[in-house]
């Protein structure tokens, strides 16, 4: 790597940790690139020439976040065990734990991905195939496990749960709710759209 | 701008006889905004609309808009509220449209949908402010909600009463999962393009499919 190149790429880390400090602190839209610059010791130009705009550093905050939390998981993965129910409730329960570390940040990141104005290399949230790609894991492996009924349709189950999982935050940007507190609501949420698909009960007894 | 008046013959008992000129001025003025700032709210989201903008589109000054609007969410949630309100009565309709619960729903929902997918990037912005909004404009917005979300615990309540749900069902936790696959929905058309059809059918899928544990 060239001295440039050094200079590029640390300029880089000096923003996205900056950013990611004033997001969470003072909120992503009361933060200007200005602010921005300031905290990371870097002139506004040079915020520019390594982004296009606020919205792709957030995109780029959020990106350098999936990792650490991907080996989180990773690293929980072997050691789950009880029902399909259980293990999906325990992977539910280590997002909401992560992600309310930093609650405004991810916050700002689901408000970003709504925003009619979504720029081309912001990649919105809900699209991490790593993340739904687990879940799915898990859901197929219940059917081998007998819990889950073999004609279940996952891709179903897997768009309720995500549904569940994204708007329960709106309780913790409305009404101050922490990762505790989701992951109960969490929890009872994936216990009724699972019930929807256990073997030959589903339409009996409840 | 047809449902304004239409707010007014709703609440004739609060009207004064005969308005002033004052207030008829006023009342116009309030309804240029409102329109002024529906279309730059849809082209530009609620961030990319600034009030001096939604001033100028309306030929006024900003001092005139905010003698109508105390600030920019305010505004905003006035037409997020005027959206409600003409939704609602086909949404009671749409809700007692069979003796089937899941059908109920579905056609509850539809009619939304149809409404919505037509001006989605006002919804886009309305959703996407939703995450970051303060105390006031939070608690006033849930207020404009609570008519829709009752009435879809109340279809739940029907089926209950009909013997298709179970009666030890969690009907206040399904309302809430209901009502979160359903905003969900919205993802699908702004990132893969789904038309209202699309989602009201997915939606008919996941509705079957959080009902089924609870049935009776």
């Amino acid at each position: 790597m060239g001295v440039r190149d050094a200079q590029k790429a640390a300029t880089r880390e000096k923003v996205l940790s900056a950013a990611r400090d004033l997001f969470h602190e003072i909120g992503y839209e009361e933060t200007t690139i200005r602010a921005i610059a300031d905290r990371a010791g870097v002139s506004v130009g040079s915020v520019f020439t390594t982004f296009s705009s606020k919205a792709d550093v957030l995109s780029q905050v959020m990106a350098d976040r999936v990792e650490p939390l991907q080996a989180e998981l990773v690293r929980v993965l072997p050691y789950l065990r009880g029902s399909t129910a259980d293990r999906i409730c325990s992977i539910f329960a280590i997002h909401y734990d992560f992600e309310c570390r930093r609650v405004k940040l991810f916050l700002a990141h689901i408000a970003a991905s709504f925003s009619p104005s979504l720029e081309e290399t912001t990649i919105p949230f809900g699209r991490n195939q790593g993340f739904r790609g687990m879940l799915l894991d898990i859901l197929a492996e219940g059917i081998t496990r007998g819990d889950i009924r073999p004609d279940a349709d996952l891709d179903l189950v897997l768009e309720c749960l995500m549904a569940a999982y994204a708007w329960n935050y709106s309780h913790a940007a409305q009404l101050g709710a922490d990762a505790v507190a989701l992951t109960a609501r969490m929890d009872k949420q994936v216990h009724i759209i699972l019930s929807g698909v256990r073997p030959q009960t589903s339409y009996g007894a409840m | 701008m047809n449902h304004i008046p239409m707010r007014v013959i709703a609440s004739p008992a609060v009207r004064p006889a005969k308005p002033t000129r004052r207030a008829l001025a006023k009342q116009r003025t309030r309804e240029k905004v409102l329109a002024a700032a529906r279309q730059l709210f849809t082209e530009r989201g609620y961030e990319g609309a600034t009030i001096r903008d939604i001033a100028k589109a309306a030929g006024m000054s900003t001092g005139a808009v905010f003698a109508s609007f105390a600030d920019k969410s305010e505004l905003f949630d006035e037409i997020l509220a005027q959206d409600y309100a003409l939704l609602n009565e086909a949404m009671q309709d749409a809700a007692r449209s069979s003796d089937d619960v899941a059908a109920n729903l579905t056609n509850l929902f539809s009619v939304a949908y149809r409404f919505h997918m037509s001006q989605l990037p006002l919804l886009q912005a309305g959703i996407s402010a939703s995450w970051t909004r303060s105390d006031v404009a939070e608690k006033r917005n849930r207020e404009a909600l609570k008519p829709v979300q009752t009435l879809v615990s109340d279809t739940l309540r029907s089926g209950v009463e009909r013997g298709e749900l179970s009666q030890r069902a969690d009907l206040r936790l399904i309302a809430g999962v209901l009502w979160d696959v359903y905003l969900a929905g919205y993802r699908r058309a702004v990132f893969d393009g789904w038309t209202a059809d699309d989602l009201t059918s997915r939606l008919s899928d996941q509705i079957n499919l959080i009902l089924a544990g609870a049935r009776s």
